[in-house]
């Protein structure tokens, strides 16, 4: 992995309010042109980090570049960040909301006005162009938000919670919108409770809880070593391979299905095999990965513990 | 700076382009202009005059009463109310309605009606009906012997309300039975003329330099332009504070915060608000300066000299100056307030500290009014809080000294530097504080802290 590959470098970084400790030494890399998910139960320390890797907050110890250089108000331009708790001015038109948002992040007006009417366009909003925040839905406004985040056309998304407040049919426009901005090559950091969306979204995973890291790596890497050999089987016949203790190291017996635990080191390829080869008649054959939900509640629970 | 310079804009049209303000802003020089040009209106629209009947049975005091009732007498009458009523502030309330009154200024016309003869009986009766038919409007009975113990001077009108007209009419009958007794006591009308005849009063104060000046008006004005100042000061600190806590109260503040700096956001916030109040107050001098042309121009066709207090370009400038001074230091306080609580409510308990100040400087001012010199005076005028009240108050009143007017901008300008530097910190770490209000302790925390 090359260093210019990299958006972000969170490195030893720690930050305390008097004696609670928000986070504690966190180092992780964003990958470019990646979707990163930042995940971690309410008050692992998720809003700390994010707070200043936007330069909202800054670190107590540490170091957070950018872009591969030290953040400054410059690199706030290239960020667009959608805060978990965030709201609209009530009383402005939708317009001129968007039109400040994207002046405060240095877009002149004329740009601003084209991207406003793209991206309105695109969130199938652009009647509420002129109308005021207190006339909209609540899913309209989180899309609103949505804009004011992308309007300057930044190059590192932080996305947190960005699908609360939204019926599934929104949920799944929304995950569309950021898969074709990650086409684009944007780079995404994703911090959410939905493990599921993390699960469909994510190319790389950290979780951390009680300001420290748990786990990290590619969304592939972190399921594998989770993973615990074991295959769901539903077959007719072939009954005498599972007796092979090389290969299986034991099963239980669901109602029509089995599910077995491979031995060290056996392969499941050669298990399918042989039982192919002993005439079973299979309808499934599956190995089992731990999701991203399992992972979740076992390593919070653990480092709880 | 350009971002800057993007909320100053935001904030400035988020006030200026509001109802409230566009109402705010307009009504007060229509409300002013209804003040200063309705009466005019009214004056010269004079009441239908009274169709009077005098009896005279003396037939001494008819010939008195239609002279003191004429329209050169009237006129002069209706001049000295008008300029009483604007210098004297301290007349009662029914003194006031009584001049207002004789500045409308009923006119008489007399009927001719021959009684001879008659009995007191037909009189009556013969006057009542015409009064019914409407051609007659009151008649005024003057009795035979005018010094009788139980002379009786009969009026009868139809007009019941026409207090002014009956005012007027009792006025000139009274001095017309008093010319008439002492010309019975054999005094003559040019003794008489000299002995009725008024003092002139000039009354003039002296400034620093024992110049005169006048003082007509000095202290309408002086109260005007403090109370001006104490309102727009209360209400844009509320404004500043209420545009805070909205930001904090429905998490803007963290965009903002992720987009340009806490201290660029506040002073941009202070700033456009601040261009705002400019921008109002400018409107309502220019319109007041307007209507004081209108009013003298006014009554000085209408043979009166009003003066009105001598108002030069550079009091505008320093009443400019000394707005912003207040503003910056108000705003800063309220701005402090809105980003340590979580909503309006919690922002009013707090806003009563800085209410208090403002009209504790607004009171100062009274003192100010009264004798500008004082060391009272010269100490209010230049503390921080009252400073923005009481001295644009001094310098109408009595401009002092030009190195007391900068001693006052400057110790003002520095407790602004220190209240924004105090305001910037609370707000930096209070505007990302949800959930609960912030108590004094940790305020002072995040003041030392960050």
């Amino acid at each position: 992995m090359s260093e210019q590959n990299i958006t972000l470098r969170v490195e030893n970084v720690s930050k305390h309010y008097g004696e609670f400790t928000a986070v504690s030494n966190l180092s992780f890399d964003v990958r470019a042109g990646r979707v990163f998910g930042f995940l971690g139960p309410n008050g692992a320390g998720k809003t700390t980090t994010i707070r200043m890797i936007v330069g909202i907050t800054f670190p107590d110890e540490g170091r957070i570049e950018l872009f591969g250089e030290k953040i400054s108000n410059d690199s706030q331009n290239r960020i667009g960040y959608l805060p978990e708790e965030r709201g609209l001015y009530k009383k402005m038109k939708v317009q001129d909301q968007l039109r400040y948002f994207a002046a405060l992040k240095n877009v002149s007006q004329a740009e601003a006005d084209r991207r406003i009417d793209f991206w309105l366009d695109r969130m199938q909003l652009s009647e509420w162009k002129k109308k005021k925040t207190t006339d909209l839905s609540k899913g309209m406004s989180q899309k609103i938000q949505f804009i004011s985040t992308v309007l300057h056309n930044p190059d590192l998304l932080i996305l947190d919670e960005p699908f609360s407040g939204l019926d599934p049919i929104n949920v799944e426009f929304m995950i569309e919108v950021v898969a074709e901005l990650k086409a684009q090559g944007k780079t995404i950091i994703f911090s959410t409770h939905l493990m599921e969306t993390a699960e469909r979204l994510c190319d790389d995973i950290i979780l951390i809880n009680k300001s420290r890291r748990v786990v990290g790596g590619t969304l592939r890497e972190v399921k594998a070593s989770f993973s615990k050999n074991l295959i769901a089987l539903r077959a007719v016949g072939g009954d005498s391979v599972l007796e092979d203790k090389t290969l299986v190291a034991g099963f239980v017996k669901h109602a029509d299905e089995r599910e077995i635990e491979l031995a060290e080191d056996a392969d499941a390829q050669i298990l399918l095999k042989k039982l192919i080869e002993n005439g079973a008649a299979i309808s499934k054959f599956e190995q089992i990965e731990p999701s991203l939900n399992d992972i979740f509640i076992e390593k919070v629970n653990e480092t709880n513990a | 700076m350009r971002k800057f310079l993007a909320v100053v804009k935001h904030e400035y049209k988020k006030v200026v382009l509001k109802w409230t303000f566009l109402i705010g802003t307009l009504l007060l020089p229509l409300i002013g202009a209804g003040v200063a040009i309705v009466p005019a209106i009214i004056f010269s629209i004079k009441g239908e005059p009274t169709r009077i009947a005098v009896i005279d049975q003396s037939g001494k005091i008819a010939p008195r009463l239609k002279e003191n009732l004429s329209a050169e007498r009237m006129s002069a009458k209706i001049k000295q109310a008008a300029k009483d009523s604007l210098t004297d502030l301290d007349a009662s309330q029914q003194e006031r309605i009584n001049r207002s009154a004789e500045q409308l200024g009923a006119s008489f016309v007399f009927t001719d009606y021959d009684f001879a003869e008659k009995p007191l009986e037909q009189i009556r009766r013969e006057l009542g009906g015409k009064i019914t038919a409407k051609e007659l409007d009151a008649y005024l009975l003057i009795p035979n012997n005018l010094d009788a113990v139980d002379a009786k001077y009969e009026f009868r009108s139809r007009k019941a309300g026409d207090f002014g007209g009956e005012r007027n009419l009792r006025d000139a009958l009274n001095e017309a039975v008093r010319s008439e007794r002492l010309a019975g006591a054999n005094i003559s009308e040019t003794q008489l003329k000299d002995l009725s005849k008024n003092v002139d009063f000039d009354s003039k104060s002296l400034d620093e330099k024992g110049d005169e000046k006048d003082s007509d008006g000095v202290f309408i004005a002086s109260f005007v332009i403090g109370l001006m100042i104490y309102i727009t000061l209360a209400i844009y600190g509320q404004m500043i504070m209420a545009a805070v806590v909205e930001e904090k109260e429905t998490r803007i503040a963290e965009i903002l915060f992720s987009s340009a700096k806490p201290f660029e956001l506040m002073m941009g916030k202070l700033v456009g608000v601040g261009l705002a109040g400019l921008t109002q107050l400018a409107i309502w001098i220019i319109s007041a300066l307007v209507l004081v042309g209108i009013v003298v121009a006014q009554m000085s066709a209408a043979g009166m000299s009003i003066s009105i207090p001598n108002i030069s370009p550079l009091m505008v400038v320093y009443f400019f100056i000394f707005f912003l001074l207040g503003f910056f230091i108000y705003a800063s306080i309220f701005a402090l307030i809105g980003s340590m609580v979580t909503t309006m409510q919690e922002g009013g308990q707090f806003s009563l500290p800085p209410i208090m100040l403002l009209l504790v400087g607004f009171y100062f001012s009274f003192a100010v009014i009264r004798d500008p010199n004082s060391s009272l005076s010269f100490w209010v005028s230049i503390a921080p809080f009252f400073a923005p009240i009481t001295m644009p108050v001094r310098i109408l009143a009595e401009t002092p000294p030009f190195w007391q007017i900068g001693l006052s901008i400057l110790i003002n300008s520095l407790a602004i530097a220190g209240l924004v530097w105090l305001a910037s910190r609370v707000y930096r770490v209070g505007m990302l504080m949800y959930g609960k209000r912030a108590t004094i302790p940790e305020v002072w925390k995040w003041i030392r802290q960050s």
